[in-house]
């Protein structure tokens, strides 16, 4: 009977304990997919649920405000493949409205990834654009040309997009923003 | 002993593991944020005093203390103590494309944000105070001449305001980050 008890409070606690490493990784709720596109609008707010504010205190992120910006990731292509650095992709041609936009690479914990170009991410305002007014970042291991985004050296890695002074701010969390609206990312082939 | 007695044993045994590790989770998920020694508010403290303005380190690959930093955005934050009275916020808008100031509690969720759109004279402007403050400044008000102020509660004591500031072109960026070291946080004298 006591070895049983013994077993119970290890056991439960071993799993709590990993169960909540694993959650908090990748916090489970208040997050909105729109195509390869994750984002929580609400994380940084006072609204937040209890595992996405453990996940912030943990990452130690200081998080937008929905008036400033929404912050939008992907770890998948529009396929929901992950994302492989043997593979080349294009990331376009249209974003939200916002006054400005950037997309960059990170690394899983959202470092920039170091690269030989020293490229960690495109501004709307330094891109080059197509004639239409759309855009294609490339984002690849090897060279490209246009805007190339160089994947550098990491086994894994997200895109973040973010879009500055958007109204789409106010109806983010309810799912206010069309997947067709939303940058797509296209795997162009592996090597 | 019987089969079905063996079964409810085990049965049983399992419903106390589950238990016993959802509640070791829900307690680590609720505790996470009040225990966590390494949160933002923890990582600034790590770079100056409350009170005063101080760069925060710009996204790249060897800072690893701030993740989810944009390379694009130039940002001060400011730690705040209210204990001491209210604190009074003035950010310059300069020349930036977008400019933006939130204000976090002590755990890091924003409960206020204003950007460049709400600048009077110039300035992003607000006085931070806590329940109490606020109640002492409105008993006082002058009804004749009502305050300009923007006077915003915080729910903690403690927190900090970050200034971001969006650099249009890489060449850009060192305006930017001048522009963020302008952020004034000080204080009010007593009245």
């Amino acid at each position: 009977m006591v070895f049983k008890a013994i077993a119970v409070g290890a056991i439960g606690l071993a799993l709590g304990v990993v169960a909540s490493g694993a959650m908090l990784a990748d916090p489970p709720f208040g997050a909105t997919t729109i195509g390869p596109w994750r984002v929580a609008a609400k994380a940084g707010s006072l609204e937040a649920d209890p595992y996405t504010r453990a996940a912030l205190s943990r990452s130690g992120e200081i998080p937008l405000a929905l008036g400033e910006g929404l912050k939008l990731v992907a770890k998948i292509d529009s396929a929901g493949r992950p994302l492989d650095r043997r593979c080349a992709y294009r990331v376009g041609s249209r974003t939200p409205a916002s006054r400005y936009w950037t997309l960059s690479l990170v690394d899983l914990d959202g470092y920039p990834v170091e690269n030989a170009a020293g490229r960690y991410g495109f501004r709307s305002s330094e891109i080059l654009r197509d004639g239409d007014g759309g855009f294609s970042i490339y984002v690849a291991a090897i060279a490209h040309s246009g805007n190339w985004l160089p994947i550098g050296h990491v086994d894994q890695f997200a895109l973040a997009l973010r879009l500055y002074d958007t109204p789409l701010a106010a109806s983010a969390g309810a799912g206010g923003i069309e997947k067709a609206s939303v940058p797509k990312i296209e795997r162009e082939g592996c090597a | 002993m019987n089969l079905g007695a063996r079964l409810g044993g085990a049965a049983l045994f399992v419903a106390a593991v589950a238990s016993a590790a959802a509640l070791v989770h829900f307690a680590v998920v609720l505790l996470v944020p009040i225990v966590a020694a390494h949160d933002a508010y923890a990582r600034l403290a790590e770079l100056g005093p409350p009170g005063a303005t101080l760069a925060l380190p710009r996204g790249r690959p060897n800072e690893k203390r701030f993740p989810w930093s944009d390379p694009a955005i130039a940002a001060s934050v400011c730690r705040f103590d209210l204990s001491a009275g209210p604190v009074r916020i003035k950010a310059p808008v300069g020349r930036a494309g977008f400019a933006s100031v939130s204000f976090h509690t002590r755990r890091g969720a924003v409960f206020y944000a204003l950007t460049d759109r709400a600048a009077t004279h110039g300035q992003m402007e607000a006085v931070v105070v806590t329940p109490a403050q606020m109640r002492f400044l409105v008993a006082h008000d002058d009804e004749d001449n009502p305050t300009q102020d923007l006077r915003i509660v915080s729910p903690t004591v403690q927190g900090f305001v970050i200034m971001r500031a969006f650099s249009e072109l890489p060449s850009l960026y060192p305006a930017a980050a001048d522009q963020v070291q302008m952020m004034a946080c000080a204080t009010e004298p007593p009245q």
